[in-house]
């Protein structure tokens, strides 16, 4: 792209002219910095247009970003020319295939929809081959005809094989114009994949093609012999190949590479640009198709080295990845612009320039439909008419094209300026053209528009089970289809592969549903904490995984505060009640923090290393709240052993239940359609009654309802519920006071819900419900933490405790009866003195501050409390009909 | 063809009924006796004979489909204990494609019969509604392959599931996922 003026980049090296005798204060030193100072300034400049052109939403919601970057560069090449008088920059090939298209390919590659390219392979492949053999031909021979035919002008000295050579590299469709234009048309992914899929796999057609026929022509077609012919296709079989060994062998590299960084994570990012690019160079070095290399390196090894590299390295990969891409892309635009300034080399040929326009159309149109006609029989989901629109509407040419037509060598394709102009108009019809109207077009079609949402859990999971059951039946028809080698390929990649290729520690917790899992409850646990914390104010529970949440915009801390505030605050009689309302909130809210937060110590230590980001604090904290929760979980074990069960498991066993039924209440009211306002203490407290006593929820729930809106009256009677909601989930026969309720291991094991567990769990499930049972937060929360826990502890390195714990219970109570046990375990004087305190102690409040060690032991409390033993609080809500209408 | 089969117009029956053509009938009547041992009839136990399918994690449920009487359409609930080759057929036919000359209201009722299917082996005990519990053992089941997840992952997971279900669910009547 850069200076491509020889004189510029010869004289660079010399010393700097007019170097005076002696030692001057300051030298003009242009020339040693011009070829940087020029790549730096081009960037620059296009980057800042990028600025001027978002800057107007209304221009580039119709104008495609790439047509307005041509446009840009067309006037400043037009200015470049008025100045210097001759066009000083272009396009130049050899700096667009070694430097500006790696990266796009590579972004493409590596963040492409992997499972939605496999799927679609057949189609993909069948229109990159196929499609874009006949569009070359097609072309260049009707081209030729016309030449035949007598339209053309003179001077078009050309012969078929020039013909076919100019059809060969105008005919492939360019992945860059594509995915630049396809990517603000947002169509849905099939779609979006097919066509991009074709742009970047046709590499492989149109390089043998144009090499073939470049050959030929330089030959001369009397000396081609039949066995050139031959060549050309075997050529193409090892050019598309072997492209793509390369790649793979790169990415099989890569992986193996990442897999041993774990010392050097300042650097992780750097392998995967490094091979990436060395693939592409290693493909072009034996004129393989390097665009395949890239695309396959990229597709590869991204499920490995994701799993390899730590997690900044995986956002630093994702940007840097993104800017290269982005800019190369801004570059290209902005110099296919300048370089249509640049007259001398056009020679226009009105009947050559239409002819190619309207065949590359004509011929596109009827590729794809002939082939699609013929891919429907075998598709399961067709593709439609208006697909087919899209689909041949679609097929952008662009730099590619531009850059191989540059490469001919003008004495030997005689009519190489004819077919520049041509390419250039091309270019720029499609880019622009095309480019403007398919948004539009889009629309009125009403092509199926991608939903952009978030993965979903239960999709991840339906998804597998899908899988698996399509494989399943393929193996009991006997059929060896697609899903068949793909389940095949999966076991392969389970046993061997990731365990070649991933960390130990990344293996044993690969499986997609965790991590889709876990990014949810990431997720999840940001934006608890980012709404600060009033997420436990049950109607403010707004999690983002949920898709149907409201608009987040209001969930600043302030706000959240504010409303809170005034909407309790309007009866002055009610102040100290409300007071000790908030107060409790705020208690719990910092007991769940407390126990499941990691809490940073405030030792810093100030030091810089070029080589680590400060001593990796992620493992320390890792570390830490493994440690934490190994000593929980002994102090439980010691607890449990001597069967003591204490006050303080009541007061665990209390908190519990608020929190569970907090958040039932929050699912039970969404239903309702009411705006979360407040939802206070109080249905809180009926909703404990509801999860209690099954029998009665029917009219307990109602209660709730009707309790919801008269706000701050049943304050009082909160309590009292609160504490017959834990009189009847601990043990009914013990006196109210929370504070010295004896241990009664038998009647607690009668009553606590986890122990009555042994098969029949729908005992706290009517049978009008729905049984969408919502779970409490905290299984959420625990397995967030415990998923970042294990990373710095293999799962199998856990069972220490666990087991000993276990030791009694027969192997299938494994699972159940440790965890609910350490709910048992109140170990921290903090909590036992904060039930009494909770009626109305201000200072509560502020001990999140004050302390922010305190408590320590506590640490990991959810992680290890009662995932099992929460979820089995099974609260139902009282949506009978809704999820379940069958 | 067996010798229940024999008659051309049976087939032509058969053929009506499940929707496959004649060829397919036959390759899945070939691929029936083989998995029987040449019996008129499957049995749990003939699955075994399958040994791509011994490492599918849910295989059990996959082969519990096969003899969910709701499926075969019998009964609404309870399981067959054994199954004749029409019955193979009736399964099999839950998992045809769809055909283009099909009508939005075909579509519509094929769909849902696929979902039904779904459903079914999700919902194990035959009450019309998928629990927790049920959950549980689908997602525990799904996850069995990876020895390093525990069970109680599982757990969490399918109750993230179940709770995001949930949520996804309300406001609209209709779940996207439970049409049932």
């Amino acid at each position: 792209m850069q200076p491509p003026t020889g004189p510029a980049l010869a004289s660079a090296p010399e010393s700097p002219p007019g170097a005076a005798p002696g030692s001057p204060l300051l030298r003009w030193q242009w020339r040693e910095v011009q070829a940087p100072c020029l790549v730096a300034g081009w960037i620059l400049v296009a980057s800042l247009a990028k600025i001027v052109f978002q800057l107007s939403r209304k221009v580039t919601s119709v104008v495609p970003e790439s047509c307005l970057l041509i446009l840009l560069g067309l006037g400043l090449g037009g200015i470049v020319l008025a100045i210097a008088k001759r066009a000083e920059y272009q396009l130049e090939p050899s700096m667009f295939f070694l430097f500006l298209l790696p990266p796009i390919v590579l972004d493409s590659g590596y963040f492409m929809p992997s499972r939605l390219f496999f799927d679609n392979l057949g189609a993909i492949l069948t229109y990159a081959v196929i499609g874009t053999l006949w569009n070359s031909f097609a072309t260049g021979a009707a081209l030729w005809g016309l030449k035949q035919a007598g339209l053309m002008d003179a001077g078009v000295d050309a012969g078929l094989m020039d013909f076919l050579l100019f059809g060969s590299l105008i005919s492939a469709v360019d992945p860059v114009a594509v995915l630049a234009v396809f990517e603000e048309v947002h169509i849905n992914e099939t779609l979006f994949i097919i066509v991009f899929g074709e742009s970047l796999l046709n590499d492989a057609v149109t390089v043998v093609l144009y090499k073939v026929f470049n050959s030929f022509v330089e030959m001369g077609p009397a000396h081609v012999q039949a066995t050139d012919y031959l060549k050309g296709v075997a050529s193409f079989f090892v050019v598309s190949l072997g492209g793509a060994a390369v790649g793979l062998l790169f990415a099989f590299l890569l992986a193996l590479i990442t897999r041993f960084t774990k010392r050097v994570r300042i650097i992780e990012p750097l392998f995967v640009f490094l091979l990436a690019y060395m693939a592409y160079l290693a493909a072009e070095m034996v004129s393989l198709s390097s665009i395949l290399a890239v695309t396959f390196c990229g597709i590869c090894c991204k499920k490995y080295v994701e799993a390899n590299i730590s997690r900044k390295s995986r956002t630093t990969v994702k940007y840097t990845m993104k800017t290269l891409a982005s800019s190369s892309e801004t570059v290209i635009f902005m110099f296919l612009g300048i370089s249509a300034v640049d007259t001398s080399k056009w020679a226009w040929d009105t009947a050559l320039v239409l002819g190619t326009l309207l065949f590359i159309l004509l011929f596109r149109a009827v590729g794809v439909i002939l082939q699609t006609w013929v891919l429907n029989r075998f598709r399961l989901t067709p593709l439609d008419r208006i697909d087919q629109v899209v689909m041949s509407y679609g097929g952008l040419r662009g730099a590619v094209a531009f850059a191989l037509v540059i490469l001919l060598d003008g004495d030997k394709v005689r009519a190489k300026d004819y077919f520049v102009a041509t390419t250039i108009v091309v270019v720029f019809f499609t880019v622009l053209v095309q480019g403007l109207t398919i948004k539009p077009l889009v629309k009125w079609l009403k092509v199926k528009r991608s939903d952009h949402h978030k993965p979903t859990l239960n999709e991840e999971l339906h998804e597998h089970a899908f899988d698996h059951i399509l494989a399943a039946v393929e193996d009991v028809v006997g059929h060896h289809g697609y899903r068949y080698w793909r389940d095949r390929w999966e076991q392969f990649d389970k046993r061997y592969l990731s365990q070649l290729l991933m960390r130990k520690s990344a293996y044993r917790l690969k499986d997609e549903i965790w991590d889709v899992y876990c990014k949810l409850n990431i997720r999840d646990a940001i934006s608890f904490v980012d709404q600060g914390g009033h997420v436990l104010s049950a109607s403010r529970l707004t999690l983002p995984s949920m898709p149907s949440r409201t608009s987040m915009s209001e969930s600043s801390v302030t706000n959240l505060l504010r409303e809170s505030g005034s909407g309790a605050c309007l009866d002055l009689q009610v102040i100290d009640t409300v007071r000790s309302r908030r107060d409790k909130e705020d208690a719990v809210m910092h007991h769940v923090l407390c126990g499941s937060l990691y809490k940073p110590r405030r030792r810093y230590k100030a030091s810089y290393s070029r080589h680590f980001i400060s001593p990796s604090t992620q493992e320390r904290q890792d570390k830490e709240i493994f440690q934490q929760n190994m000593k929980r979980r002994l102090e439980t074990f010691k607890s449990t052993k001597h069967n003591v069960c204490s006050a303080k498991s009541k007061a665990r066993l209390k908190k519990d239940g608020r929190k569970k039924q907090k958040k039932s209440a929050a699912n039970a009211e969404l239903p309702n359609g009411k705006p979360p306002r407040s939802v206070t203490w109080q249905q809180t407290a009926a909703a404990v009654l509801v999860a209690v006593d099954s029998d009665d929820e029917e009219s307990d729930s109602s209660e709730t309802e009707k309790e919801e809106d008269e706000g701050i009256v049943f304050i009082a009677r909160a309590t009292d519920a609160i504490l017959q909601g834990k009189k009847a989930s601990g043990s009914l026969d013990v006196c109210p006071s929370p504070r010295i309720i004896p241990p009664s291991p038998t009647s607690a094991e009668r009553e606590l819900p986890w122990k009555g567990d042994r098969g029949d769990l729908a005992v706290y499930i009517s049978s009008e419900t729905t049984k969408i049972v919502p779970v409490d937060m905290q299984a959420a929360w625990k397995q967030s933490i415990s998923s970042l826990e294990s990373v710095a502890s293999p799962p199998g390195a856990e069972p220490g405790p666990h087991a000993k714990t276990v030791a009694g219970p027969a192997p299938e109570e494994r699972q159940m009866m440790p965890e609910p046990r350490t709910c048992f375990q109140f170990p921290n004087p903090l909590l036992r003195s904060s039930r009494p305190q909770s009626a109305g102690s201000p200072e509560r409040t502020e001990q999140p501050e004050l302390q922010p060690l305190m408590a320590p032991d506590e640490q990991g409390r959810m992680s290890t409390a009662a995932g099992p033993g929460n979820s089995r609080w099974l609260i139902q809500f009282n949506r009978p009909t809704r999820f379940s209408d069958g | 063809m067996g010798s229940s089969h024999s008659m051309p117009e049976e087939i032509q029956e058969l053929a009506d009924k499940t929707g496959f053509t004649l060829e397919q009938i036959e390759h899945l009547h070939r691929r029936f006796k083989q998995i029987s041992g040449d019996q008129p009839t499957l049995r749990k136990e003939s699955f075994d004979r399958i040994p791509d399918l011994e490492f599918n994690p849910i295989r059990s449920k996959i082969v519990r489909a096969f003899f969910d009487k709701r499926n075969l359409r019998q009964a609404p609930d309870g399981l067959a204990d054994e199954i004749n080759f029409e019955d193979f057929l009736t399964i099999m036919s839950y998992f045809r494609p769809i055909e283009m000359n099909m009508d939005e209201e075909q579509l519509d009722h094929f769909r849902k019969e696929k979902l039904k299917f779904l459903f079914h082996m999700y919902d194990s005990d035959n009450d019309g509604k998928i629990t927790l519990q049920e959950y549980r053992k689908v997602v525990e089941e799904l996850l069995s392959r990876n020895p390093h997840l525990e069970k109680e992952s599982a757990r969490s997971i399918a109750d993230g599931a179940m709770m995001e279900a949930a949520s996804i669910c309300v406001g609209q009547m209709v779940g996207p996922l439970w049409v049932v």
